[in-house]
Formats: structure tokens, C-alpha cells, sequence
């Protein structure tokens, strides 16, 4: 009856698979660096991997945000936010796994009449945002150091990108564990509270429950890269990220290290041991991270249009996909408890709408962050423009 | 360390080796047009074997790389574009080849107030494809060097075109006592030396256009 529930939860893990896979070996399989026989099997061993060994961080985050405490509302929900990622894809319309399960589970606070912890909503907002510009920023700074060493060391190009390549793999490995880590979340999460497994001892290592589901959702993301990813994988490679084979390096690293950061537990208690703030950790969608890197690489490089699209595109993503999923949600919570009769889960903390211990100075700060970091993506986008017009001119005069 | 080293290691041995046969090819060349011109035959015979061997050697080692590139699926992205170059710099050794033939087969007759504008035609069009070479091992070992190491191959082909034009001209405006036949056998074997430049030239633009797309 469980795996009957979860299903939704494990159709949820496979598409992730089939398309979030692509953001990790991508490039190198699109551009035949790697095989995607070798791409797939390490991605598949590494995302069960970072599931089960890291998985809890972001998933605790989604639980304070809406525990859903029954498996029937654990099952509409993972529903809501898979038909709504499959149908905004059919769509064309630019949709995150992260995103629409967060919608979703906003969505059964609603119906449920639980109050929505604002901070954690806050939290997974801004990492939203933070997400892609985190990736700008390493892969930048990645960028110029891989520059830097090339030009320094003077190694033969054959032996560099065999160099590039073996770092691709272990880059990759690392992208898969982090995104097992950190979108397990979004796969799993939601059954956390309700479905109660017993801890399994297997002599050398014991597996909690939460962490046997982590393992379930693993195997079903590994399924979706395995069955599912070629043609995706293809197709990045191809033909969205045409990048150089040290460029690729630099996007997956970067992309692996900004996951990493939201779902590792141990980096958060240490800045929180040298007295800095707590990392949150928080689901971010893997592909706007990619995006981020490569606008970071083409920063980098010069490139003076910045495709604003692109951008738009992202941002219109964080409010759609959210309000879509909410919306699906809510219905078919509706239909299920009504029609079906099955329990969806109770209210735990009866709310008048929105509570939590966010104070409004911490909305304040939030609020300053988000405001900065969009200022600080603007002026930038002016600045290039202003030299792009400053070059033209001087062109077409000198 | 990488999985891959050692074929890449292998790889990179053929290559240098390829770049290697080219160059010494290219030395041949003008000795063994010098040889010709002074009318030293068994040193001309001796260039034109060691020519041919080497010609040989090249064909099979681009021939090697070329699939070893593509079996390993090695620099993807820039594969196709070394494949080019690779081919124009046979190119240089064939034409050098087929030059050294044609003073064999056709035994063009050089007047000897000609013997030093043929020499000299022949080392400013061999140091032409000569120049070629460091810049296109440079490519592979620091791309930002490749555009100065292509000036003076740009140089010498200009000065190839002005000594070929020289003696063309000497030979129709001048040199009444040769024949119709013997001047345009002349031209023909100017030509011949000429192209090796242009060839070289031709391959100096390709990997000018590489190095700045590899440094982008």
C-alpha cells in the first residue's frame, strides 16, 4: 500500500532524473567526451549515494515548511507538483521540480489550515534566487582559474583535456551526489512525516526510515537517468550549452558545489561553529544553477548581451510554477478527501493564514537581499550594454 | 591522474613526430633544389628518396592521428579543425615532393645566371612552410603565441609572391637567348615552388582562426 502512495513520489524522482541528470553530464555526453553509458552509470550510483548519505538537510527544511502528516495528502501533493512539472514542460513553460513542490505544499497548508512557517518560505525563496547567482559567481571565479593555470603551466592540449575530461567524470560524480542530496527533497520529502518505516540494519551500516525513502526515490531517479536522460542529455549538449570542453568542467563543478552547499548539514553547523550564519538547507533547481554558471562563463568572456529572456524566464518560473502547483494542489487534496475519502492530514498549528518565527525585521532583511541581489544583476546588465554602445561607437568612428 | 594519459601521451608523441617529418621534409626541399640548380645529381637523388620516404611516413602517421582522434573521440570540438590542419601541412610535403619530381621527370633547364634566384625562391618559399611549424606546435602548447609566430610566415610568402615575380620577369623581359618552351617550363617550376608558400599561408589563416577560437 505504501509503494501504492509513494508512486507519485517516485514518478516525480524518475522525470527528475530523466531531465536534472542532463544538467550534470550534459555537455560532456553531448559533446561525446564521455559515453553516456559511463555518464549514466556513475550519475545513477552517485545521486543514490548523496540521497541516502545527505538527504535529510533540505528535506527537514520542506517538513518545517508543511509537514504533511497523512501519506494520502504526502501522495496528492508529490501528484500536484509532478502533473504540474510535466504539463508546464509540454507546455514549454520554464518549470523546477523544487519549485512546484514547494507551490504544493503550500497548497495543503491551505486546505489543511496549517500555518505556513514564513521563515523557512522566506529561506527557500531567496536560496531560489541566490541559487543561480551562487553559480554565477563560482563559475566565474572558476573560469578565471582555470584560465590562469592553463596559461601558466603550458601543457600540451591533448593531455589537458584528457585532464578536463577525468575532472568531468569526477565533476560529475560530485553533481550527482549533490543533486541526490539536495532534490531528494522535492522527491521524497513530503513522505517523510507521514510514512514511518523501522530502521533497517544492514550489519555494517544501519538505515534510518527517512533514509530507506531516500534510498526508494534514489533508485527511481536512477531509473529516470538510466531509461530516460540520452535524449535529454543529447540535446543539452547539442544544442542549449554549446560550451568548450573546460567551460563544461567549470558549469558542472560549479552547479555541484552550490547544491552541495544547500544540503550538506556538516558545512552548516561549521559556519555556524566560527560564528557565521547557518547555511539554509534548502532544494534549489539545478538547471537555473546551470543557467547561472553559464551567464557567469559569459561574463567572464565578455559577452555583452545578456540574453534577458533567458532571465525573465527564470524569475516568471519562481511565481507560476509555485501558484500552479498550489493551485492543482488544492483541488485535488479536494477531490481526494472528498471523493475518495481518503485522510489528507489534519491541521496541526490551526493558522489565520501566515505564521512562524519570522519577525518583521527578518522579512526586512530578506526583503533587502533579494532587492540587492536583482539591483546588482541590473547594473550589471547595464554596465555591459553601456560599453557594448561605447564599443559601436568607437567603430564606427575610428 | 587521468584515465586517459596513455593514449593521449601516444597521441601526442604522433603529432610531434608528424610536425618533426614535415619540418625536415621542408629542409630537404631546398637542398635538394639547390643540389639540382648546382648540378650536384647524386645529392638531388639522394634528397629525392629521403623526400619521398618521408612523405610517406607523414601520410601515415596524419592517416594514424586522424583515427585515433576519432576512436577516442578525442578534442571533439576541435578535432575536425586539426584534421584540416594536419591534411594542409601534408599538403606542404607533397607539394615539396611533387616539385622535386618534376625537376626529376622534367629536367628543366636553368640558365646559370638563374641558379641564385632559384635557390633563393626556394628557401623563401621553404622558410614560409619552416615558420609554420613552430606556431603550429605552439597551438597545442600555448595557443596565445600562435598569432606572432604566424607574422613571419605571412612575411616570407609576401617575399616568395616578390621573388617569384622577379624572376618571372626576368625570364620573358630579359632573357631573349631562352626559348618560348623553356620559359614557360620555368614559370611552370616557379609555380610549383610558389605553392608551397601559399599552401603554407592558407594553413597559417586556419590556425590563426583555431587559436583564437580555443582562447575564447
Amino acid at each position: 500500500m505504501i509503494i501504492l502512495f509513494i508512486s507519485s513520489g517516485l514518478f516525480l524522482g524518475w522525470t527528475l532524473g530523466a531531465n536534472d541528470a542532463a544538467n550534470v553530464f550534459g555537455s560532456a555526453v553531448g559533446s561525446r567526451m564521455l559515453s553516456f553509458t559511463r555518464a549514466a552509470v556513475i550519475a545513477s550510483v552517485f545521486v543514490i549515494l548523496g540521497a541516502v548519505v545527505q538527504g535529510s538537510g533540505a528535506s527537514d527544511t520542506l517538513g518545517r515548511l508543511g509537514s504533511v502528516n497523512a501519506i494520502g495528502g504526502a501522495f496528492t501533493v508529490a501528484l500536484a507538483a509532478g502533473v504540474t512539472v510535466y504539463f508546464m514542460t509540454r507546455a514549454g513553460l520554464p518549470v523546477s521540480t523544487t519549485q512546484a513542490i514547494v507551490g504544493a505544499i503550500v497548497g495543503w497548508n491551505f486546505f489543511t489550515d496549517n500555518a505556513i512557517d514564513t521563515k523557512s518560505l522566506v529561506q527557500i525563496v531567496t536560496t531560489w534566487i541566490t541559487g543561480p547567482v551562487l553559480g554565477a559567481v563560482f563559475a566565474y571565479a572558476l573560469y578565471h582559474l582555470v584560465r590562469i593555470t592553463r596559461k601558466r603551466i603550458k601543457i600540451h592540449l591533448l593531455l589537458y583535456e584528457s585532464y578536463i575530461r577525468t575532472g568531468l567524470m569526477i565533476a560529475g560524480a560530485f553533481g550527482a551526489f549533490s543533486l541526490g542530496a539536495n532534490n531528494i527533497a522535492n522527491v521524497m520529502g513530503v513522505f517523510v512525516p507521514s510514512v514511518s518505516l523501522g530502521d533497517a540494519n544492514f550489519g555494517l551500516f544501519t538505515l534510518t526510515g527517512a533514509q530507506q525513502l531516500f534510498f526508494l526515490g534514489g533508485i527511481a531517479i536512477a531509473a529516470g537517468i538510466l531509461t530516460y536522460s540520452k535524449k535529454v542529455m543529447q540535446t543539452v549538449g547539442a544544442n542549449l550549452l554549446e560550451l568548450t570542453s573546460e567551460a563544461a568542467f567549470v558549469v558542472v563543478l560549479s552547479q555541484a558545489l552550490v547544491l552541495f552547499i544547500f544540503s550538506s548539514s556538516s558545512l552548516s553547523g561549521l559556519m555556524v561553529r566560527i560564528g557565521l550564519p547557518a547555511i539554509p538547507l534548502v532544494p534549489v533547481s539545478s538547471t537555473q544553477v546551470v543557467v547561472g554558471a553559464v551567464i557567469g562563463i559569459g561574463l567572464y568572456k565578455g559577452v555583452r548581451n545578456i540574453n534577458m529572456k533567458v532571465l525573465g524566464s527564470i524569475a516568471s518560473g519562481w511565481i507560476t510554477t509555485p501558484v500552479a502547483a498550489g493551485l492543482l494542489s488544492f483541488i485535488l487534496l479536494f477531490f481526494v478527501k472528498n471523493l475518495f475519502g481518503i485522510d489528507v492530514g489534519h491541521s496541526v498549528s490551526p493558522s489565520v493564514g501566515i505564521t512562524g518565527e519570522l519577525n518583521v525585521a527578518q522579512i526586512i532583511k530578506y526583503s533587502i537581499i533579494i532587492l540587492l541581489v536583482i539591483t546588482a544583476i541590473y547594473l550589471v546588465y547595464l554596465l555591459l550594454a553601456e560599453k557594448k554602445k561605447t564599443d559601436s561607437l568607437n567603430k564606427k568612428y575610428y | 591522474m587521468s584515465l586517459f594519459t596513455r593514449t593521449t601521451k601516444e597521441l601526442t608523441v604522433k603529432i610531434d613526430e608528424f610536425f618533426d617529418t614535415v619540418e625536415i621534409g621542408i629542409l630537404i626541399f631546398k637542398e635538394g633544389v639547390k643540389a639540382y640548380v648546382n648540378g650536384d645529381h647524386d645529392a638531388f637523388q639522394n634528397h629525392l628518396t629521403r623526400i619521398d620516404e618521408l612523405e610517406n611516413k607523414a601520410d601515415k602517421l596524419q592517416r594514424s592521428i586522424e583515427n585515433d582522434m576519432m576512436v577516442h573521440s578525442i578534442l571533439p570540438q576541435q578535432r575536425s579543425e586539426i584534421v584540416k590542419l594536419l591534411w594542409q601541412l601534408d599538403e606542404i610535403l607533397d607539394t615539396s615532393k611533387s616539385t622535386l619530381n618534376e625537376f626529376y621527370i622534367e629536367m628543366p633547364h636553368i640558365p646559370h645566371s638563374l641558379a641564385q634566384d632559384f635557390t633563393s625562391l626556394a628557401e623563401v618559399s621553404g622558410n614560409a612552410a619552416e615558420e609554420l611549424m613552430p606556431a603550429a606546435r605552439a597551438f597545442f602548447r600555448e595557443p596565445y603565441a600562435v598569432r606572432e609566430k604566424l607574422i613571419k610566415v605571412y612575411f616570407f610568402e609576401r617575399e616568395t609572391d616578390k621573388a617569384a615575380f622577379q624572376m618571372k620577369k626576368k625570364v620573358f623581359h630579359e632573357m631573349n637567348d631562352l626559348s618560348l618552351a623553356e620559359k614557360a617550363h620555368i614559370r611552370y617550376i616557379t609555380h610549383h615552388i610558389e605553392s608551397i608558400s601559399d599552401t603554407a599561408q592558407d594553413a597559417a589563416d586556419l590556425l590563426a582562426s583555431m587559436a583564437i577560437r580555443l582562447m575564447l
